[in-house]
Formats: C-alpha cells, sequence, structure tokens
C-alpha cells in the first residue's frame, strides 16, 4: 500500500536496466594549453574588458604625443631670446629638452599602470564577486593552473599594451619632435629597451594586482590595494623621506620606484639600474603571486 | 559512484556537515532531502573540492574529484545557478568551461539544445530568469558527458514544464548506468523523482534507503471508511494501536490497521460499508516524521506537534 500511481516502481531503475559506460572519463583532460585557451576566451568575451584594453592603448599613445608637442614648444621657447626670464632649463644632461625627449615613449606609463592595475584586479576579483570562480574551479579543480594561466594571459596581455603603446608612441612623436629637429633612433641609448620595458613593467605590474585581487578576492578592495601600492605608497615616502636617511634608500626597493627605474633612459650612481629595478620589480611579483596561489588553494572557494 | 567516509565540515564550533557516510550508487536516481541548513550544499561542495572537509573524505568513481585527469568528464554539477560572469553569453561561458578539456564546441551546442537554452545562447546571462540560470548550469554540468551528475535544488526557479523536464532528464541519465545525486528540500519532488533517498538533518544521516521503505518504514496504514454504523464497526476493530477518527456522521478515519482487515470485520459484523480508501502516507508526512524526531533529539523543548521543518531551522 502506500504507492500512489506517480510514484515510479524501484523496478523502473533496477540494475537489470543498467547499462555501465565503458568509455567512463574517456577523451581529453585538463592541460596547461588548454586551461591558457579558456582563460583567453574569458578574458576576450566580456566586452568591457576588451574596450578597457584599447582605451588604455589610445590614451597611453594620445599622452606621448601631448608630452612630445609640449617639449617641442619647451624647444622653441629655449631658442627664442624673448623667453620669459624665471624659465631657464638647463642647457645639457638629462633634464634638458633633448634628455627628456627620450622618455616620450614611455611616458603615458603612470596613466597605464592606473588602468592595467586596476583591470588584473577587476579580472581576477570579479571571479569571486560574480561567482565565476566555482565554475573556474570545477573544470579545473587542481586551481593553480586556472589562476597561473589568468596570471600568464593577463601579463601577456599587460606587455603588449604597454610595449604596442611604447613603440606607436615613439612612431607618432617622430613627425611632431622633427619640427624642432628632436628625433631620435631608436638605436639610441637605451631607447629600444625602454619601450621593451614599458611592456614588462606593466606585465609586473599585472602580476602584482592581481596577485592582490586573489588575496582581497574584491573588486574594490583590491582596486584601492594596488592604487595605493604603484601610487600613494610612493607619495607617502616622498613626504617623510626627510625624517630619517634610509627611508629614501629603501624607497628604491618599493615596486612603483623600481619598476619605474626600468624604463629610465639614464639612472642617477645612487639609484637602481634598469636591470636591478626590473629584479626588485620581478621579485616583488613572484612572492606576492606565490603567496596567493598558496591562498587559493587552501581556500574554500 | 560517490563514496563519503566520515565526511566533516566544521565552521567554528558548528559543524555544519558532521561524519556523515554514505554511498551514492550508479543506475538510479538518489535524492539528497534535508530542511534548508541541514548540509546538503556543503556536502555537495566538498564532493566537488570546492569546499575542505574538516576531517573524513568523499570519492567520486574512486577518486576524490580534484584527482582526476579529466574531472568535467567523470562528474558533472550544478552547485549555484550564480557561477557565471553576468556580462559574458551562456554560449561563451561554456565554450571557455569546455576549453578547459578539450571538448568540441559542437558538444557545446549540443547541450545548449538539450537545455533548451538555443534562442537565449547569445545573449548576456546577466539577464536571464532564474530558470534560465538553472538550465545554463545543468548545461555545463552535461558538458563532458559524465558518469556522474549531481544537481543541487536543480528545479528550483523552473516553471512546470521545466521541472517536468528535469525529472525525465534525471530518469533517463540513471537509466543510462548512471550516478545520479540530487538535492532537494522539496519532498513531494523527491517523491517522483528519487529511487533512494538520503535524508539529512542538521549535519548528519537521519536515513538511507530506498524510497519505498521510508515511505513504508514511517508512515502508518490510514484508512478513509463510510459505513452505516461506524461505531459498530470500530468497536469491533478496537485495541492493538488502532486510532480513530469520526469526521462525519457516517465518516471516519482509521490508522494502524489494513484495509483487507476492516472489511473482513465489516463482513464478520454485517456493517454496510460503501467507501473504504487506503489513504496515501506523503513522503512528505514521512520526511516531517524524520526530521522531527532528529529536532526532538537534540532539543527537549520543543512541543511534538507536527510543525513541519520549520523547528529545523528555527531552534
Amino acid at each position: 500500500m502506500a504507492t500512489s500511481s506517480s510514484t515510479p516502481a524501484p523496478a523502473l531503475s533496477a540494475p537489470a536496466r543498467q547499462r555501465p559506460r565503458q568509455d567512463r572519463g574517456a577523451g581529453p583532460g585538463v592541460t596547461f594549453g588548454r586551461v591558457l585557451k579558456s582563460e583567453w576566451i574569458k578574458i576576450t568575451t566580456v566586452p568591457s574588458t576588451v574596450i578597457l584594453i584599447a582605451c588604455t592603448v589610445v590614451v597611453m599613445v594620445g599622452l606621448a604625443a601631448l608630452f612630445a608637442w609640449s617639449l617641442t614648444i619647451m624647444a622653441q621657447s629655449v631658442g627664442d631670446a624673448n623667453a620669459p626670464s624665471g624659465f631657464q632649463p638647463p642647457p645639457d644632461g638629462p633634464e634638458s629638452v633633448a634628455g627628456q625627449v627620450l622618455t616620450v615613449p614611455s611616458s603615458g606609463l603612470a596613466f597605464g599602470q592606473l588602468l592595467i592595475a586596476s583591470l588584473a584586479v577587476v579580472l581576477i576579483a570579479s571571479e569571486w564577486t560574480t561567482g565565476m570562480i566555482r565554475s573556474t574551479m570545477i573544470a579545473v579543480p587542481k586551481r593553480i593552473p586556472a589562476l597561473l594561466a589568468k596570471a600568464v594571459i593577463i601579463a601577456g596581455v599587460a606587455f603588449l599594451v604597454g610595449f604596442g603603446s611604447a613603440l606607436v608612441s615613439y612612431l607618432v612623436a617622430q613627425p611632431i619632435l622633427a619640427g624642432e629637429d628632436l628625433g631620435f633612433a631608436l638605436t639610441d641609448d637605451n631607447v629600444l629597451a625602454s619601450i621593451i620595458n614599458t611592456g614588462t613593467f606593466l606585465a609586473l605590474v599585472a602580476v602584482i594586482s592581481m596577485a592582490i585581487g586573489i588575496l582581497l578576492r574584491n573588486t574594490a578592495g583590491g582596486v584601492v590595494t594596488a592604487v595605493g601600492v604603484f601610487f600613494v605608497l610612493p607619495i607617502i615616502v616622498q613626504l617623510i623621506s626627510g625624517l630619517a636617511d634610509w627611508i629614501p634608500k629603501a624607497a628604491r626597493f618599493l615596486p612603483a620606484d623600481a619598476g619605474n627605474q626600468m624604463v629610465a633612459i639614464t639612472t642617477a650612481d645612487d639609484a637602481l639600474t634598469q636591470w636591478e629595478g626590473g629584479l626588485v620589480m620581478g621579485a616583488w611579483a613572484l612572492v606576492l603571486l606565490v603567496l596567493a596561489l598558496v591562498a587559493a588553494k587552501k581556500r574554500d572557494v | 559512484m560517490i563514496e563519503a567516509q566520515a565526511l566533516s565540515k566544521r565552521y567554528g564550533a558548528k559543524a555544519a556537515v558532521d561524519a556523515v557516510s554514505f554511498t551514492v550508487q550508479p543506475g538510479r536516481v538518489t535524492g539528497f532531502l534535508g530542511p534548508n541548513g541541514a548540509g546538503k550544499s556543503t556536502t555537495m561542495r566538498m564532493i566537488m573540492g570546492l569546499d575542505n572537509p574538516t576531517s573524513g573524505g568523499v570519492t567520486v568513481n574512486g577518486r576524490p574529484y580534484a584527482q582526476h585527469r579529466a574531472p568535467l568528464r567523470e562528474v558533472g554539477a550544478l552547485l549555484d545557478a550564480k557561477a557565471v560572469h553576468p556580462k559574458r553569453s551562456a554560449y561563451n561561458h561554456l565554450r571557455a568551461m569546455a576549453a578547459t578539456h578539450g571538448i568540441p564546441n559542437s558538444r557545446v551546442r549540443d547541450v545548449i539544445e538539450l537545455t533548451g537554452l538555443g534562442p537565449v545562447a547569445r545573449k548576456r546571462v546577466g539577464g536571464f530568469s532564474l530558470g534560465m540560470g538553472q538550465r545554463l548550469g545543468i548545461a555545463a554540468a552535461l558538458l563532458g558527458d559524465p558518469h556522474t551528475v549531481i544537481l543541487d535544488e536543480p528545479v528550483n526557479g523552473l516553471d512546470p514544464e521545466g521541472v517536468q523536464w528535469v525529472r525525465h532528464l534525471a530518469k533517463g541519465l540513471a537509466a543510462e548506468g548512471r550516478t545520479v545525486f540530487l538535492s532537494s528540500h522539496l519532498m513531494s519532488e523527491m517523491a517522483l523523482t528519487a529511487d533512494h533517498l538520503i535524508v539529512i538533518g542538521r549535519g548528519r544521516i537521519i536515513a538511507d534507503a530506498p524510497i519505498q521503505s521510508i515511505i513504508d518504514g514511517q508512515g502508518r496504514a490510514r484508512v478513509r471508511v463510510r459505513a452505516d454504523r461506524p461505531h459498530d464497526l470500530l468497536g469491533s476493530l478496537a485495541g492493538n494501536g488502532v486510532t480513530s477518527q469520526v469526521l462525519e456522521p457516517e465518516l471516519i478515519e482509521i490508522t494502524g490497521v489494513e484495509p483487507r482487515r476492516i472489511a473482513e470485520v465489516a463482513l464478520r459484523e454485517r456493517v454496510l460499508v460503501y467507501e473504504l480508501t487506503p489513504l496515501q502516507v506523503s513522503l512528505e508526512d514521512a520526511y516531517m516524521e524524520l526530521t522531527q524526531t532528529e529536532v526532538e533529539y537534540q532539543s527537549h523543548s520543543l512541543p511534538s506537534g507536527n510543525q513541519g521543518a520549520a523547528p529545523v531551522e528555527g531552534r
């Protein structure tokens, strides 16, 4: 008794009807290459991400062009006998107009840094805020390959944005600078290295920001923290640097300060060289990424 | 096949899942029934490796989920319809998941077709109704054509047609020899879909048995009788745990005795019976009884009235 007509009779699913599949689990499994492809699909299929990346390139090139134009005006006023008496740029050295033009390709960096840092935090933290991380971690339950693949993709995109913007900035700036005979070649001192490192620096900014995003799992908090590390911290250090001798010395090893040395054309005696800056910045990125991966592996999703 | 061994999850002092052990067999639909907050979702999240157990362990097809070479081809899970980036389209979401296992786009289109997502596949998931979100979650679960399918509250937010579709899907997958593990707090849904039931309350397994034996074991025979002299009938039936309730002068409900026995007594006593209806002991009643016991066992101050699942949550 007590059986209604709508209750399925157990016989319906009795072992007799079982057809154990022989092919279970057959077919390709998870590889790092496939996870990379998946992360590439993810980054290219959210329209706002693509738009933000395009805007970053446009603005970085635009800022470089503006800077080049302002340098030509400075050059004109230097050559002009009727220049305002208070305006006396040094005649030579890195502060001269001729020295400054070499930094034109990387001049959009401060802005690019801000956008790439925000973008990297948003891309990873949104996995948690939207709940997408659960789908990601179910597809790649070992977790670390998924996060590493995302880091590779974001760093790769950031490198291309930085390198591409700097190269285009160089090309765009040449006709502007040519008017005042300020043009320069890619083969001039450290120019090409500076252009490449604009990309490298942004790639490392992206990795550091992504690590912050993983650790905080929160978009707003992550963006604020990343901006704090790259923009606010250097300002605070600047303000208190007079308090003790060691402060400015230690400040050279902050990510933002070290990273900026990577794109420098010339370096002061007590400053880090381009290579040292890159290594310090790379060490920050590596340590934070490892911390983030360990945390993500241990935590509940 | 899913095997949990003394699986526990604690949040501070509170045990969300308390040393549960169970096996989910292939070839049948196993229902995972319990009130909200009983530990169903936490258990499923531990099966899928999203939450780490505090102690104990759980394997799927012989291994912890994360140890499989091709996890999506072993186990498909719908844990949460909102595990999607709202600005991505359904098609691209599934494509990104499929890419991790080299699952071709043709399979992505197949599961879209199968779940009826075709018309909205290119739209942003953010605009989906709850029902569409559930269908997308089920599509993702089926991507790898897995041997084991885990669905957490799959009929949530579905329209009647969708509910029926999930029911057929679950039974169909089980009939193909797959392991199907389905959670719900809707007893009525389980009665229609599941072959086997694991009932959980307050993080502990209360019952683990074929659905029929849960109904039989917990319920008692209840019969509605219309007779012209009901009191004579009751007089002869009285004793031995038989209880009755007179609803109308000629309508009574008798509990604790089989219909055949009532008919025999009526024949002997020459009482005219013109209705004899065995009443279905609903799974819901059985479930209430099961969880009620668990609550009473835990806290002695609750009244024993049939208050439904509410005391379990409100305690």
